[in-house]
């Protein structure tokens, strides 16, 4: 018997569907050791979830997946089991914490009835027994919440109770799908660190599974890499982050915004193109076409090298050394078009009037009374007197956490929303425009990408005859071929549709380009494409950006000022690089040692 | 892609980009080939029953030869009855009837409450108010004692059952309608449309309006079974279109005191309604499947 955790061998899984087979993994082997935290990392499509759930043995039965290979817990094969022992595996052997704990919970079951039910045994656990298990995840007042409904916890403590319930019966492998990709950036250290801590406390083997290399970094011995339903490398943390010896790795490696990056640069290396479509495996290296090392070998399937508990799956191991920087050719294509479509709408004019003023802004929602007599309750504030000056071409990152108040602000600035006091003054020309962090919930789904452009050039007294060779010089300028203006918008790709919201709002470049979270929902590849897009906008086309996230390290790619907000107001606001050096304000430095980098952690 | 195959790309697409003047705003986008999977049974359903009295073989209300009470045979396939009048024939035309009248009051409702809706959901505040309270008086109104009154005091006919039953039903689409417009309104992509300069009315009837197209039209066509049931209920008890006219609830209380010795009459109109609202039933659930699929 081997002391492996979880042994996934050469595992393929095939789901039929109309338009031809969804090919989801091609052959994807990983092994855990007992006690084992394993990061599972790869961008969406590439399988990493599926795996999580065929070790489970929770692929959707509906599907009817067709599954060769072995996934072999304990000795066991997942694949073969029939369900009344899988599902005893599951609870016993395996557990798992998933994204949305509020979606995994009983919302009409009190904590501690689910705690007891997760706990599984024979004889429901003693009250005590249930508030250590919770207090052994960091939860304050174990035996207060035993009897809270989970609508009354917030997002980080239903995720704390999650992992209780998953480690409630000392199972030796636990699979995380995304466990804190919800929760805030600060929340979010604090319950992988748990995670880990537990995990490791009890020897439990942990499989993380995760799109950002930086939460990876954080907690994992070791890491894998996922592309296109294979696991293409594996190594320790400090290899894989450090020399990395498979190109996709490299790539993924260094399109990540950093910390100690360059100050609004938007020359983030990217890893052009997209994974294969899983209906059309390519033969040969799936990320042949992608590669800026691949030759005519790569032709053929890569082999597999294994250097000492190494390995990697790539016909030129190693011989990448780092990714080149995006002043390539692709890069200078863009920049070529901005500037065609700059000249296409006439050179702006340069007033020194800044692009947004706000003056002494605040913001109160009202609350409802308790009864029809009862006095009105105070107003609840979301933005409480912030003043701020964005320069014509300048940009200004808003950093802050969930109820923050920054959503709130951005919509004041764009005009969608009144201020209670004060006032916003945006500069002259074409109003401001907004990009949603949900790029595809910001374009109407009926109607065609190129007709939503052409609405807006209506709307701005364009006439008739120019607005389609606008719209087409626009599509072009965002990196999105003539075809997308006939197309709707679910039948483009997610950082499609982010770029045809980016067309909209520069058909006609307004003065200022607010941004809510624009990569957050997008894979590290195409986060760092459109970031280095909108740098090239703003250079170009003299766009000022304000920029919301919650990202620091995102902050830093794009903007020259940073403003961090807490509770309504801005606590900090200075110069990128001041900023980042010599954080003032206490909550500055907590944000920034939560940020999940991948330099610290290597 | 339109069936232009020379030119450029760009003049190609250019026909695709510009508004086309008589498209319907509400039809725009890919929902056309889900609607049409969803409402052509009630097209064909529609065309066999225009025509369906063509087999008659009596007049409505031509009394024949044969006399009355007699058994269904050869020549009279459900009999004749207390007057001698063909039932198959007086059958065929009550269902054309049944069927046109729910699609008129359906149609006419869901026109009224689209109206309504999309301006109370789009608009909000005190429109909205105001709006809905007035559904919500209108819903409040018992159809029949709305016919009754009309009737009482302009005589019975066919066209004062349908205003009561319009004038009780429209209420329902307004609610869907206001509901679904509502939601779209606050999503991003009306955030977006508004950012983008949108005039007001274009946003209703372009980014919010289409969205509530599947919803409606599920209800539509779960609706018809419905309107035949209740449009035969009022006839049944009297407030339908005045005796000679071929109407199957009337033709069914009629013949009611039959029942026992001559059986057909009042069963063959009773059973026309049950296969008329069993077939509306069946398309409604039809379209609410194909719809429903599309949308998530």
């Amino acid at each position: 018997m081997s002391t492996l955790a979880l042994d996934v061998d050469d595992l393929h899984l095939t789901f039929p569907a109309r338009g031809g087979d969804v090919h989801a993994l091609r052959g994807a082997s990983l092994k855990i050791e007992a006690g084992e935290i394993v990061g599972l990392v790869g961008e969406s499509g590439s399988g990493k979830s599926v795996l999580g759930l065929a070790a489970l043995g929770l692929l959707p039965k509906g599907t009817k997946p067709r599954a060769t290979g072995k996934v072999l817990l304990g000795g066991e094969d997942m694949l073969t089991a029939d369900e009344s022992s899988s599902r005893a595996r599951r609870g016993s052997y395996i557990t798992a914490v998933f994204q949305d704990p509020m979606g995994s919970l009983n919302p009409s079951m009190r904590i501690g009835a689910q705690l007891a039910e997760a706990a599984g045994r024979s004889v429901a656990p003693a009250k005590d027994q249930l508030a250590t298990m919770l207090a052994a995840t960091g939860i304050a007042d174990p035996e207060v919440k035993l009897r809270c409904y989970p609508h009354e916890l917030s997002g980080g403590l239903r995720q704390r109770v999650m992992i209780a319930m998953a480690l409630a019966r000392d199972p030796r492998l636990v699979v995380a799908d995304e466990p804190t990709t919800a929760l805030d950036v600060t929340v979010q250290a604090k319950v992988l660190d748990l995670l880990a801590g537990a995990a490791r406390e009890r020897g439990t083997a942990l499989l993380l599974v995760t799109h950002d290399l930086g939460v990876a970094a954080r907690i994992c011995d070791r890491i894998a890499v996922a592309y296109a339903g294979r696991i293409v490398e594996t190594g320790t943390k400090s290899q894989i982050l450090i020399a990395p010896r498979h190109p996709y790795t490299t790539g993924l490696l260094a399109s990540r915004p950093r910390l100690d990056g360059a100050v609004a640069g938007g020359e983030l290396p990217t890893l052009e193109g997209q994974p294969p479509d899983p209906r059309r495996p390519a033969s040969g290296c799936a990320f042949k076409v992608r590669c800026p090392v691949a030759d005519s070998a790569c032709d053929q399937p890569p082999p597999v090298q294994i250097i000492g508990g190494r390995r990697c799956e790539c016909h030129r191991p190693g011989s990448l050394a780092g990714w080149p920087a995006a002043s390539s050719a692709a890069h200078a294509e863009t920049g070529r078009l901005v500037a065609e479509l700059a000249r296409h709408q006439g050179d702006r004019v340069s007033v020194p009037d800044p692009a947004l003023v706000l003056a002494n802004i605040r913001r109160e929602y009202p609350r409802p009374k308790r009864h029809p007599f009862a006095a009105a309750p105070e107003p609840l504030t979301a933005v409480n007197g912030v003043s701020l000056t964005i320069r014509q071409g300048g940009s200004l990152a808003i950093v802050g956490e969930s109820g923050s108040g920054k959503t709130t602000l951005l919509r004041m600035a764009v005009g969608l929303l009144e201020p209670t006091e004060g006032t916003v003054t945006v500069g002259p020309g074409a109003g401001p425009q907004l990009i949603f962090q949900d790029a595809g919930a910001s374009l109407t789904p009926w109607l065609p990408i190129g007709r939503q452009i052409a609405e807006r050039l209506e709307a701005l007294g364009v006439a008739r005859g120019e607005r389609a060779g606008r719209v087409l010089a626009t599509l072009r300028a965002v990196g999105l071929p003539a075809e997308a203006a006939g197309a709707l918008p679910r039948q483009l790709s997610g950082g499609m549709r982010q770029r045809a919201a980016i067309a909209r709002a520069i058909a006609v470049p307004p003065a200022l380009l607010a941004c809510d979270e624009p990569v957050s929902a997008l894979d590290v590849s195409l986060a760092s494409q459109v970031l280095n897009l909108l740098c090239e906008l703003r250079r170009k086309l003299g766009i000022a950006l304000l920029f919301v996230t919650h990202d620091l390290a995102v902050a830093r790619a794009v903007a020259d000022e940073v403003a961090v907000m807490s509770n309504g107001e801005i606590v900090e606001h200075g110069p990128t690089a001041e900023v980042f050096a010599d954080p003032a304000h206490g909550y500055t430095r907590e944000l920034l040692a939560a940020v999940p980098e991948v330099a610290a952690a290597a | 892609m339109s069936t232009v195959t020379t030119g450029s790309l760009e003049s190609r697409l250019r026909l695709r980009l510009l508004p086309r003047r008589r498209e319907l705003p509400a039809l725009a986008g890919g929902n056309r080939a889900a609607l049409f999977s969803a409402l052509w049974p009630v097209a064909l359903v529609t065309a066999i029953l225009v025509v369906l009295p063509l087999l008659a073989t009596h007049g409505v209300q031509e009394v024949v030869a044969a006399g009355p009470f007699r058994k269904p045979s050869l020549n009279y396939p459900l009999g004749t009855d207390d007057i001698g009048r063909d039932v198959f024939s007086r059958v065929l035309y009550g269902m054309r009837e049944s069927w046109l009248s729910a699609l008129a009051v359906i149609a006419f409702g869901s026109a009224l409450g689209a109206l309504i809706g999309a301006l109370a959901g789009a608009l909000g505040g005190w429109v909205d108010m105001v709006l809905m309270r007035i559904t919500d008086l209108f819903l409040a109104l018992p159809a029949t004692v709305i016919a009754i009154a009309l009737i009482a005091a302009t005589g019975p006919s066919l066209i004062h059952t349908l205003i009561a039953l319009s004038v009780v039903w429209w209420p329902w689409y307004a609610r869907i309608v206001r509901a679904e417009v509502r939601a779209l309104a606050a999503r991003p992509h009306a955030d977006a449309a508004r950012l983008a300069g949108v005039s007001r009315s274009r946003l209703i009837l372009r980014h919010l309006l289409p969205g509530a197209i599947a919803p409606v039209v599920v209800t539509m066509s779960l609706d018809v079974g419905n309107l035949i049931l209740a449009l035969a209920g009022l006839s049944f008890i009297g407030l339908g279109a005045p005796p000679p006219s071929p109407e199957l609830g009337a033709m069914s209380s009629q013949g009611l005191e039959y029942l026992l010795a001559y059986g057909w009459v009042p069963i063959a109109p009773a059973v026309a309604i049950a296969v008329l609202a069993l077939m509306a039933n069946l398309i409604g659930d039809r379209a609410n499947r194909r719809l429903d699929q599309r949308t998530t």
